[in-house]
């Protein structure tokens, strides 16, 4: 480690989601009721390039926080708008907060975007763009996406795709496109202006047990970089699948990770590019650490891939005494500083990280 | 207060009638009569003493206590001033330090002089944790552990059953030496906190341990040499364990050197006041002197000249005079050395200038001193955040919360926390606002017991969920309440009892004769009231239960009779239902 820094949260989280000014979000997701969304501002030894050491402030401070009725399971700012949305259990409906930091450390509650009742446990999978209007795409299942105009609350759009799989993350490629991502494994690119036509990816190896996957993207300010970036999917086994979208008929790599299976499921699995680091991604979910990648000598052999480097704080942060070990929620990577990543685990810990490049490699 | 390093504390509390100040602070940042609390705010014309009931001073850090010389021998103060024992010995210490800066270093003139620091010291009346002392017949104070500093308290001030807690600075996680604030489900009416850390999620003290410990160690191994500026007692003594536990797992041998006489002082006062430090400590006391370690030694003057690296801990803490001064010109010039601020310094002194970044500083005698070697600051200073707020509140069960020092509106969230999970009101007023909060006093009386037998007997058996009513006479009678039956009242009281007894007339149309009237109404009652004795009497009356009825002719009008209906007062229910009942006339056949 350059550097390496431990908090504790009062909740766990399992989103961290970045926000202007380099704030930082996150939000409870345990209880049935009285979950605290929290905007944070990261102590200065994050927000600048250089790493200081035993800069006088050093810890996160909370900006504005909010009460959620619900767990928060995932949230997203609006672009160009002071709003941020969240969505989470019992149902598919989102909820729209206002957040005016200057005014008042309050997150208000601003209104629900409601959707017809789904039976199942789902919840919404949501992203956020403002191109045309301030937008959210949303949706649990494949043939129940839509995006919704966040203000006005107007359907602007609605997928006509077969198929009712559960969906695993969803994206904006740009202002008409999407990329859908269902927990088969099955990923899909949308165009709005033709609701009927629906572009797939070629479809991840079948496997002998219960599999599932999630998709990594990269993180762009507004929506995603186009096609140029490849998109990752991650399965609960520990197959990465990296496509092209310009060319989804094949597979860019496919690797094998050896990771544990999973404790929880898929519930937390996550994968994401670094923004400031080409071809570097992380994963997370299996257990208490984080991997790290570089994917730029993968091919689709399906070999097993070594991680460059390992985080394994949160496995050693834990209480202690109780038995569980406690499992990495999410992870994302800092938006400028190239090696720096932010993970959160189930006990509530949430560590800022900067890794070393190990020796012999540029 | 403004700004979280420089508070001024100082909370004037009115409880039934009587006046408290808590804490005295100073502040910091000016040099003017701002640094003072503005003291007019209490009483105009009157004399304080007069005004005040006591003064609590939580600890010894100047931005609470700073103020207190100044308050009693220049604005003029005589009551009590309480705080805990280590406070009272570390106090003075700390304000006359203060004031050599401010007079002698700074030239000021308006200022406390070091006879009125003892002469405010002899005001004052020691305390242990947890001892209840009483002020005076209605008003008592009881200090609790607050960890924090050596010697804090949070405060508990009671008149009758109204009571309020003061924290003054806390913290809630024990460290290398002191422990965590505690206090009993005491359920005071208003806890008044300190809330300036309370929107910060800490960095975890093993990082910052960590980070600490290896600039210190690079250092070392370049062959550098670290000055460790500190006050006689607080930090010092908890970044010394840190040294001593690394330097003996890490096998370093560069030797480590603690300022004379502050040993001898910091051992005197936790040796006095070991009971303030934390479980470990009093355990390892017991078979060797935590605070005589093995790697650290006392430091002699001449050894700032060798050759080789080192680790000083050398006072005053902000290199304004004295030691830690006389070092940091030695060293200042060879930039394999390295100078850590473990605090706060005021704006003067060569530790502010530095760690604003100046490198050029003009010392006595118009000599330039260039600054080459490494300047760090580090904060381990121990104050509760949210999470430590909520467990004091949990602990405590106040029914109101009061927070200072925070900016309002970034107070909104918290205090809407506290409100939701506790289910209290919580208020953040400003400086100089006053906050009115409503108290229910319990008043107890007593009940005497025949009373309360006789009241559980009747009625629905007694619930511990639900509230019974009952009956009796309240007496009030030299500051005593009590609850009798009315006949023991009446006793007591050498007065009569009168007993009320109502009649009612009821008409009803009957042609037959009186003795043939009563045994319709007879069997008529009978019937419905079948729960209740109701008896024909030989004399021709009808009693329900110890209601009389009895019939007998209209005088006028032989078609008409007339029922007597009649009941005392403890029967008032039962008789205007039983003369509503009979108004509706009896049935037309009877058998």
């Amino acid at each position: 480690y350059r550097d390496l820094h431990t908090f504790e949260l009062q909740a766990p989280t399992r989103l961290i989601e970045w926000a202007r000014g380099n704030r930082v979000c996150v939000a409870g997701y345990g209880q049935s009721h009285g979950n605290e969304i929290l905007q944070l501002i990261p102590p200065p030894t994050l927000l600048t390039k250089e790493t200081q050491g035993l800069c006088p402030e050093r810890d996160f401070k909370v900006e504005c926080g909010g009460f959620s009725e619900r767990p928060v399971y995932s949230l997203k700012y609006v672009p160009d708008t002071s709003l941020l949305v969240t969505s989470g259990p019992p149902d598919n409906s989102l909820q729209v907060w206002q957040v005016s930091a200057e005014d008042s450390d309050v997150i208000k509650s601003v209104s629900t975007i409601a959707t017809e009742n789904d039976t199942g446990q789902s919840w919404a999978k949501i992203a956020t763009i403002s191109a045309r209007a301030p937008w959210v795409l949303h949706g649990s299942r494949l043939d129940r996406v839509q995006i919704t105009e966040v203000e006005s609350r107007k359907n602007v759009y609605t997928t006509a795709s077969r198929g009712s799989e559960e969906l695993s993350g969803l994206a904006f490629l740009d202002c008409n496109t999407l990329l859908l991502c269902c927990a088969t494994g099955r990923l899909c690119l949308a165009d709005i202006r033709q609701p009927q036509c629906l572009t797939e990816a070629t479809a991840v190896p079948s496997a002998p047990c219960s599999e599932q996957w999630c998709m990594g993207t990269r993180h762009g300010a507004q929506g995603l970089e186009t096609s140029s970036q490849p998109v990752a999917r991650l399965s609960s086994r520990g197959l990465l699948i990296l496509t092209d979208l310009r060319k989804t008929s094949e597979f860019l790599a496919l690797v094998k990770t050896r990771v544990p299976s999973p404790a929880s499921g898929a519930e937390f699995l996550c994968a994401s590019w670094a923004p400031a680091l080409e071809g570097y991604l992380a994963i997370s979910g299996f257990d208490g650490t984080v991997h790290v990648y570089d994917t730029q000598s993968w091919d689709s052999s399906g070999r097993e891939a070594e991680p460059i480097f390992i985080h394994k704080g949160h496995a050693f942060g834990g209480a202690g005494g109780s038995g569980d070990s406690p499992l990495v929620t999410v992870h994302t990577w800092h938006l400028q500083k190239p090696r720096t990543l932010l993970s959160a685990a189930s006990d509530g810990s949430l560590h800022v990280w900067d890794w070393v490049q190990p020796c012999g490699k540029c | 207060g403004a700004g979280q390093d420089v508070g001024r504390s100082c909370i004037l509390v009115s409880i039934a009638g009587k006046n408290v100040m808590l804490d005295c602070g100073m502040h910091m940042g000016y040099n003017d009569d701002r640094r003072f609390p503005d003291f007019s705010y209490i009483t105009q014309n009157g004399r304080l003493t007069d005004f005040l009931d006591c003064v609590i001073i939580s600890h010894f850090h100047l931005d609470h206590c700073g103020a207190l010389p100044y308050f009693s021998e220049m604005v003029g103060y005589d009551g009590p001033i309480y705080m805990t024992h280590p406070t009272k010995a570390i106090c003075p210490i700390l304000l006359e330090d203060y004031r050599k800066i401010t007079v002698d270093k700074k030239g000021e003139t308006n200022f406390f002089t070091s006879q009125m620091i003892k002469d405010c010291m002899k005001k004052v009346v020691a305390v242990h944790l947890h001892q209840t002392v009483q002020v005076d017949e209605e008003l008592e104070i009881k200090a609790y552990y607050a960890g924090h500093v050596l010697g804090a308290a949070m405060f508990q001030i009671k008149v009758g059953c109204e009571s309020v807690v003061y924290t003054g600075d806390y913290n809630m996680t024990p460290d290398r030496h002191l422990g965590a604030a505690w206090i009993d489900k005491c359920r005071p009416d208003l806890l008044i906190s300190e809330s300036t850390y309370a929107t910060t999620i800490r960095d975890s003290k093993r990082c910052r341990e960590r980070d600490f410990l290896k600039k210190v160690h690079e250092t070392v191994e370049r062959g550098g040499k670290v000055l460790i500026p500190v006050f006689a007692l607080g930090r010092a003594q908890e970044l010394c364990i840190l040294l001593e536990t690394f330097w003996e797992r890490m096998n370093l041998k560069a030797p480590i050197y603690f300022s004379t006489g502050l040993t001898e002082k910091a051992n005197h006062y936790y040796k006095l006041f070991i009971t303030w430090t934390n479980q470990k400590i009093r355990k390892t006391f017991v078979q060797r002197n935590m605070f005589e370690f093995k790697h650290i030694k006392a430091f002699d003057r001449a050894f700032a000249d060798n050759p080789g690296p080192m680790v000083v801990f050398a006072t005053p803490g902000m290199l304004h005079a004295g030691q830690s001064l006389q070092i940091f010109r030695k060293w200042a010039g060879n930039e394999k050395n390295m100078v850590i601020m473990p605090g706060y310094c005021v704006q003067g002194t060569v530790g502010h200038k530095i760690l604003s970044g100046q490198r050029k500083l003009e010392m006595e005698g118009r000599q330039m001193l260039e600054v080459k070697m490494q300047v760090e600051y580090m904060s381990f200073s121990a104050h509760a955040d949210a999470k430590g707020i909520m467990q004091l509140i949990r602990q405590a069960e106040p029914r109101n919360v009061l927070l200072v020092h925070g900016e309002a509106k970034k107070m909104e969230f918290l205090k809407q926390k506290i409100e939701q999970e506790f289910h209290v009101s919580c208020f953040m007023p400003a400086n100089g606002e006053t906050t009115t909060i409503l108290t229910n006093p319990c008043i107890p009386v007593d009940i005497s017991l025949g009373l309360l037998k006789r009241e559980t007997a009747i009625g629905p058996l007694p619930d511990a969920k639900k509230p019974k009513l009952m009956h009796g006479t309240l007496l009030m009678k030299d500051n005593s309440f009590r609850l009798v039956s009315p006949e023991q009242a009446l006793k007591e009281l050498g007065l009569a009892e009168h007993q009320l007894r109502f009649t009612c007339r009821v008409h009803i149309q009957d042609p037959r004769k009186e003795h043939e009237t009563v045994l319709r109404v007879y069997n008529h009652l009978k019937g419905i009231l079948k729960d209740y004795s109701v008896q024909h009497l030989p004399d021709g009356s009808i009693t329900v239960e110890s209601i009389l009825i009895q019939a007998t002719a209209h005088s006028e009008d032989q078609g008409t009779k007339v029922l007597l209906v009649s009941w005392t007062y403890q029967d008032e229910e039962l008789g205007s239902y039983l003369t509503s009942l009979l108004k509706k006339g009896l049935p037309q056949s009877t058998p």
